[in-house]
């Protein structure tokens, strides 16, 4: 029998889910975060999303939701575990997510959370997540929400020297722990650009909360767009969208930092570049800001185009309307079959059409920790480096 | 603009209220919504001459997120723009669930931005069975709940059972009361049990409305009093109510 059911996958994985998006953007905060859901499913979140379980201390739990909770609506239990949590810890802020369970009961959890703060007085979060959507969603909502809520007005300070920017949208679902987060920081660095502070890998609270004085905001990935649109409607800061990937993109990059510093505009280096009008090209799977990326440093390198497919629900502004917005194995297969080449995470290859090659690139927010070790150092020349070792 | 909630229990009168009430604001110059939060799907049913509307619930199962404003919201008598959020199938499925789903569909439609009502008004079923039918009272939706009750021993314990909830979500950033609505039955004590129960609940009686043949007339009519009757002493009732309404919302120059 031929299975025929369309947004079916019976191969492919599913993107982390939004609920772990939360818990790994506010992981180094001091924040106390809280899933909603029943006992073992944090399980999901520590030992495939979460790479800094084991050698990073974070206050991240489990509501341990019950069917009896979920039948009665005993909302009153979650409020008092999350005012013991608090009391206990002491945590900078509350945060608590939802999952499917929560979702289709209805909990509102952001009324929990106007309860939990009135009654402890610690700032607290409520995120409608459902568990249904990706980590994208969850990620980009959780940074949004703790810069509304804490970053202070600055005072406008005047420039000197190269722009001072911060890095948005970094976690590890999408930057891994390999150092590629250490390689950009170095990169700009050493290019002359201060690094205010990182969303959020490596950066103390009062580094974060300098944020407003940065001139330019770099958005790395689609959960970092949501973030960036506040700073500039806070702060004023435009920003730029993409991943310095390679030399010679490394170069434009940093042109395009100082020129929205200039013009006050937000820039797309990684935008733009050509789009297949017909015959085969490669085809870029994955979330948008790196796949963009990736796309012009692969035209930048062989002078070819490629075609860029997220089944991400974000776009970072990155995608050309010839893009595709998909998800579905069947719809995927069939797209990697017009195409000559595929760059996208392993899996990815278990559905590929024979006879078209394969660029394995692992992504942490796909397929967990299972080829961690093959993620390359994806910025500078580091990824020159790489991009040699495919043949390509 | 306003947003409000009528709640009371079971036939007390609330979906008749509220398509009067609509009506009335509508005659003042307002530009109205109205959203039945009942899987019965009929409280805008007399703004259309008892036609049946189609739901956001069954327009979602059709069609899914492609569904748009135009179909969900129609325009009825006075220009009142009418929402039935519908439910299950009876005795299968969630209606709370989806109460949740058909409000949120509406706002991931923008519908207040693109219609821009001056009043909105969520008429919700009877009793608050569970989570999904306080939803119309949750931050982001009615600022202020009325309760609908005559002088009857049943509808006195609803009002104050759903006063009780109301007061409960407080401390989450939920609606505040905005009064009683005394509907007449004509039963003994009727005024002062109603005005001990206002006392009891730290409110008001924002408005009486008189035991009416005309209510039933228009009913069989499939229409409010106000388009039935428009010159009648009832009609008149229901406009009072609706200055009054108004003002316990504090929007009395709306
Ligand atoms: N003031 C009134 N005078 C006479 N009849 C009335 C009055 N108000 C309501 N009614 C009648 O009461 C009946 C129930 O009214 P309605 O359907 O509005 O109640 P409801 O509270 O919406 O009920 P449900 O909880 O089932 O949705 C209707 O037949 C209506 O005509
Ligand atoms: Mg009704």
């Amino acid at each position: 029998m031929q299975l025929r059911m369309k947004q079916s996958n019976r191969i492919l994985s599913t993107y982390t889910a939004d609920v772990s998006g939360v818990c790994s953007a506010l992981y180094e905060m001091g924040g106390m975060t809280v899933m909603h859901d029943a006992s073992g499913c944090n399980s999901t979140y520590n030992t495939h999303d979460e790479p800094r379980w084991y050698n990073m201390p974070s206050m991240v739990y489990i509501s341990g939701l019950t069917e009896t909770e979920a039948i009665l609506g005993d909302d009153e239990k979650l409020a008092r575990d999350l005012v013991d949590g608090i009391n206990g810890l002491h945590p900078r802020f509350c945060a608590v997510a939802g999952t499917p369970i929560p979702t289709m009961m209805g909990i509102d959890l952001s009324g929990i959370a106007r309860l939990v703060e009135r009654r402890t007085g610690t700032p607290c979060f409520g995120f409608k997540t459902t568990g249904m959507q990706s980590y994208v969603v969850g990620a980009s909502m959780a940074l949004e929400a703790v810069a509304r809520r804490f970053c202070p007005e600055t005072p406008k300070k005047v420039r000197s020297g190269k722009p001072s920017v911060n890095l948005l949208g970094v976690t590890p679902l999408d930057f891994s722990v390999t150092g590629t987060v250490e390689a950009l920081r170095s990169l700009l660095t050493e290019n002359g650009y201060p690094v205010c502070s990182c969303w959020a890998m490596g950066s103390s609270w009062e580094e974060l909360m300098q944020a407003g004085n940065a001139d330019v905001n770099l958005v790395v990935s689609s959960a970092g767009l949501t973030l960036a649109k506040f700073f500039r409607e806070k702060y004023g800061t435009p920003y730029v969208v993409g991943i310095p990937m390679g030399e010679a993109l490394t170069g434009e990059y940093l042109a395009e930092i100082d020129n929205a510093a200039e013009t006050g505009e937000n820039r797309y280096p990684v935008k733009g570049g050509k789009i297949p009008t017909n015959g085969k090209a490669a085809l870029i799977i994955g979330e948008a800001v790196w796949a963009a990326s990736m796309r012009r440093a692969y035209e930048l390198s062989t002078g070819k185009p490629a075609k860029i497919l997220c089944p991400l629900e974000l776009d970072g502004e990155t995608l050309a309307p010839e893009d595709l917005r998909i998800t579905g194995e069947r719809e995927i297969g069939a797209e990697m079959a017009k195409s000559d080449l595929v760059i996208a995470d392993p899996i990815y290859e278990y559905v590929l059409p024979k006879g078209i090659s394969f660029v394995r690139f692992p992504h942490e927010g796909y397929s967990g920790r299972i080829w961690r070790k093959e993620i390359p150092v994806f910025v500078g020349k580091d990824w020159d480096t790489w991009w040699e070792t495919t043949n390509f | 603009m306003i947003k409000m909630a009528i709640y009371g229990k079971g036939g007390i009168g609330k979906s008749t209220t509220a398509a009067n009430l609509s009506m009335a604001f509508a005659k003042m110059g307002l530009k109205v919504m109205q959203i039945g939060c009942d899987p019965k799907a009929d409280s805008t049913i007399n703004l259309h001459g008892g036609r049946p509307l189609t739901t956001v619930l069954d327009l979602v199962r059709q069609k899914g997120k492609a569904v748009t404003l135009e179909e969900m919201v129609t325009v009825g008598d006075g220009g009142v723009f009418c929402v039935e959020a519908g439910g299950p199938t009876p005795g299968m499925g969630c209606a709370g669930r989806g109460i949740i789903a058909a409000l949120e569909m509406l706002e991931e439609k923008n519908a207040f931005a693109v219609y821009q009502p001056d009043v909105v008004l969520y008429d919700v079923l009877g009793d608050v069975v569970c989570g999904g039918f306080a939803m119309p009272i949750r931050e982001g939706y009615a600022e202020k709940v009325f309760l609908i009750t005559s002088g009857e021993n049943m509808a006195i314990h609803a009002a104050a059972n759903i006063a009780m909830a109301v007061e409960n979500f407080a401390d989450r950033g939920y609606a505040s009361l905005g009064g009683i609505i005394l509907n007449h039955r004509n039963v003994p004590r009727e005024l002062e049990k109603v005005q001990e129960l206002a006392e009891d609940v730290h409110t008001g009686i924002v408005g009486e409305l008189p035991l009416s043949s005309l209510v039933q007339q228009a009913d069989e009519m499939q229409q409010t009093v106000l388009q039935a009757f428009p010159d009648s002493e009832m009609a008149k009732e229901y406009e009072k109510l609706a200055r009054q309404v108004l003002k316990a919302c504090g929007k009395e120059n709306l």
